[in-house]
């Protein structure tokens, strides 16, 4: 076994009685086919899931990006994180590791292990047109352990959306610790989409590090369609007056599955308002975790900060653990937080029928309704209606990695098929 | 020809009797309307017919084009053409009236062998439809019911009614909530909607509707049966002398 991968397994046990770390298990997935990476590079070409996303996009593929350095017209740079550090070794020291003051050991070990990974550097008063995709592929046809770093720096009173789609092109195992860190400038304002579509012998821990100086907002959205154990690990701080912050996630998963998303807000500075929504739908005997942390700070007077997550189980063996939790200093704040776990609406699902519509196709447009809140706060209409589509496909069992894969061979890819299917008649 | 034929019908929900033995006969190109106090088993008999399953039915059949209909789920009876206008129609945030309606239409449609209506048509139909209930809003972006008046709402409940085109439509005290101007646009719309080969139910509580929906029949439902049937007159006289006198006649008659 990989050294770093037996590093990973031992942290286990310890960081489990760590609130943080607790619901985390990964031991099943750091099985010991998992292998660095070494420059495994296909001759595929990469399509979007997406339909008709007019975008500028980057890949890494199996850990490292091949790409040459590109700049857009409203000058947005667009580099591999390793190729841009021999060039600008200045300019990326002043932005690495800022974003995550507080360490943790996956982190560490990220930090000293990454690959490569992508750089998006976005001068300050850049209105970024096209929206940017950064795509994590991963197809090496054997075990993996990967990880990639990445940077995105959003200058001052520039507005930049980016989708960053975590995919898997084949049924082989493997384990991701990326991390991305993004900062916000002054008056910079930031949707990031984060869509995660793994097989189910893929394991992801994804950080996501955000600082936001005066006046910046960020909206996020994360999508998890599908993996065997997705942790998506996210931190964001508000490092001065009048910031706002909008994170949302969606989770639909099956089978096995586990997905869990943590997520850390910090209130420091007065006039922030922060929002979270996460909804989920679990079925089979997947597992889902969430834990918010919205940390109100003494001197942030003036705070709003409302934290949400609601969920539908659909059998007796789903499984969810719900936390949202405030923690706050001062008196001067409106704050809310709940969560809610429960089945879809009986005299919903009546009055639909009612009018001719099969259960089945109720209880999907019923599912469907419940997924709405999250995917309309993504304002981007293309990147809407395309994750949309994605949704609905995934509800009615149509969507796995292999109906993406850009290779189209028409069969499984090695290994047995993977079957990603809610079925509606237990919604 | 009878369409629909009621034969002692016991129902109840939980361990209450609700409907202790209704015998109703109802024939293609009627109106007939069912009037009685509050709690005596309208909203049920309306329920049963449509197929909630929140009622238990204990004895009697309920027999709609020659069939019995009580073992068929609700989604088929309305693909058999019964529609229930509900008292309460339910919000449903997230899912389009558009949507909901295309996706209603088409299943119907599957369900009798036709192909589904184009993007196009489904649109020519709605606007259509749209027309007969005086609707203006902009259906395309708006959720089920979320964030209707009342009135909206029952508005909304005769325009799917007008989409489907049912054979029988049982209209759960559709007026209720209504003011004069959208109670017009209401009756308006299910008199549109009259025809030879179709049968409409009208529950109601007030004459008032039934000025402007003219029925054949009117029936009492009282304490779980249907004691008294006569001409439109009847709810008149219901309107004036109240329920009181149909007590008394029952009473004489025990």
């Amino acid at each position: 076994m990989e050294k770093i991968v037996q590093q990973f397994r031992d942290l286990q046990p310890t960081l489990r009685k760590n609130e943080v770390w607790r619901h985390v298990d990964f031991a099943a997935l750091l099985s010991d086919e998992l292998q660095l990476p070494k420059g495994e590079r296909q001759t595929a070409e990469y399509h979007c899931n997406i339909p008709n996303l007019d975008a500028v996009r980057m890949v890494t593929e199996n850990g490292y990006c091949y790409q040459p350095t590109l700049q857009t017209d409203e000058g947005t740079l667009l580099a591999g994180f390793r190729d841009y550090c021999s060039q600008r070794p200045d300019l990326i020291r002043h932005y690495f590791g800022k974003c995550c003051p507080k360490a943790n050991p996956y982190l560490d070990i990220n930090t000293d292990h990454y690959t490569d990974g992508i750089f998006a550097f976005i001068p300050d008063n850049t209105h970024q047109q096209k929206p940017i995709q950064l795509q994590s592929v991963i197809n090496a046809g054997h075990g993996l352990f990967l990880q990639t770093r990445n940077l995105v720096v959003v200058g001052r009173n520039s507005h930049v959306v980016i989708l960053h789609c975590d995919d898997s092109y084949d049924n082989a195992p493997a384990f991701a610790n990326n991390v991305t860190e993004i900062h916000v400038m002054e008056g910079a304002h930031v949707e990031y989409y984060k869509m995660q579509n793994l097989n189910n012998q893929t394991g992801l821990l994804n950080h996501t590090y955000v600082t936001m100086q005066q006046g910046a907002s960020f909206r996020s959205v994360a999508l998890t369609l599908n993996g065997g154990h997705i942790r998506n690990h996210t931190e964001i701080r508000m490092l001065g007056e009048h910031c706002e912050v909008e994170a949302h996630g969606l989770y639909l998963n099956d089978q096995e599955q586990q997905v869990d998303n943590y997520i850390f807000v910090d209130h420091a500075f007065p006039n922030c308002h922060s929002r979270e929504l996460f909804k989920g739908i679990l079925d089979d005997s997947a597992h889902g975790t969430f834990n918010g942390h919205v940390l109100v700070e003494d001197g942030a007077k003036k705070t709003e900060a409302y934290q949400s997550n609601k969920n539908i189980l659909l059998t007796d063996k789903a499984h969810i653990t719900t936390k949202p939790f405030l923690e706050i200093y001062n008196d001067d704040v409106k704050c809310s937080h709940g969560s809610t776990v429960g089945q879809l609406d009986e005299q919903a699902l009546f009055y639909i029928r009612s009018r001719g519509i099969s259960e089945r196709t109720a209880m999907t447009m019923l599912s469907y309704a419940f997924c709405d809140e999250v995917l309309q706060q993504i304002l981007l209409e293309p990147v809407r209606n395309s994750l949309i589509d994605l949704v609905k496909k995934r509800l009615h069992g149509e969507l796995t990695p292999c109906s993406e894969c850009s290779l189209h061979c028409s069969s499984p890819c090695n290994g047995p098929e993977v079957n990603f299917h809610i079925d509606p008649t237990k919604l | 020809m009878s369409l629909l034929s009621i034969r002692n019908l016991h129902a109840s929900i939980g361990d209450k009797e609700i409907l202790k033995g209704v015998n109703l006969e109802i024939n293609l190109g009627e109106v007939h309307s069912i009037m009685g106090p509050n709690g005596n088993g309208k909203s049920t008999l309306a329920g049963i017919i449509a197929g909630n399953t929140k009622y238990t039915v204990t004895e009697g059949e309920v027999i709609y084009k020659g069939k019995n209909i009580l073992e068929m789920p609700v989604d088929v009876r309305a693909c058999e053409g019964i529609f229930l206008g509900f008292q309460y129609p339910v919000e449903i945030p997230g899912v389009s009236i558009t949507n909901f309606m295309r996706t209603a239409v088409n299943e119907q449609r599957k369900y009798r062998g036709l192909d589904p209506l184009s993007g196009a048509q489904f649109l020519k139909l709605m606007n259509e439809k749209k027309a007969i209930v005086e609707m203006t809003t902009n259906l395309a972006n708006r959720s089920v019911n979320e964030g209707f008046s009342g009135g909206e709402k029952k508005k909304n409940e005769i325009f799917q009614m007008a989409m489907l085109d049912p054979t029988l439509a049982i209209l759960d005290e559709t007026d209720s909530g209504l003011d004069i101007d959208a109670l017009r646009i209401v009756a308006t719309g299910v008199n549109k909607l009259r025809r030879p080969d179709n049968a409409t139910v009208v529950i109601t509580h007030y004459q008032r509707l039934l000025d402007y929906i003219v029925p054949d029949f009117v029936h009492v439902l009282y304490e779980g049966r249907i004691v008294k049937t006569g001409p439109k007159e009847l709810a008149l006289e219901l309107e004036s002398r109240g329920y009181e006198w149909i007590k008394e006649e029952l009473e004489k008659q025990a």
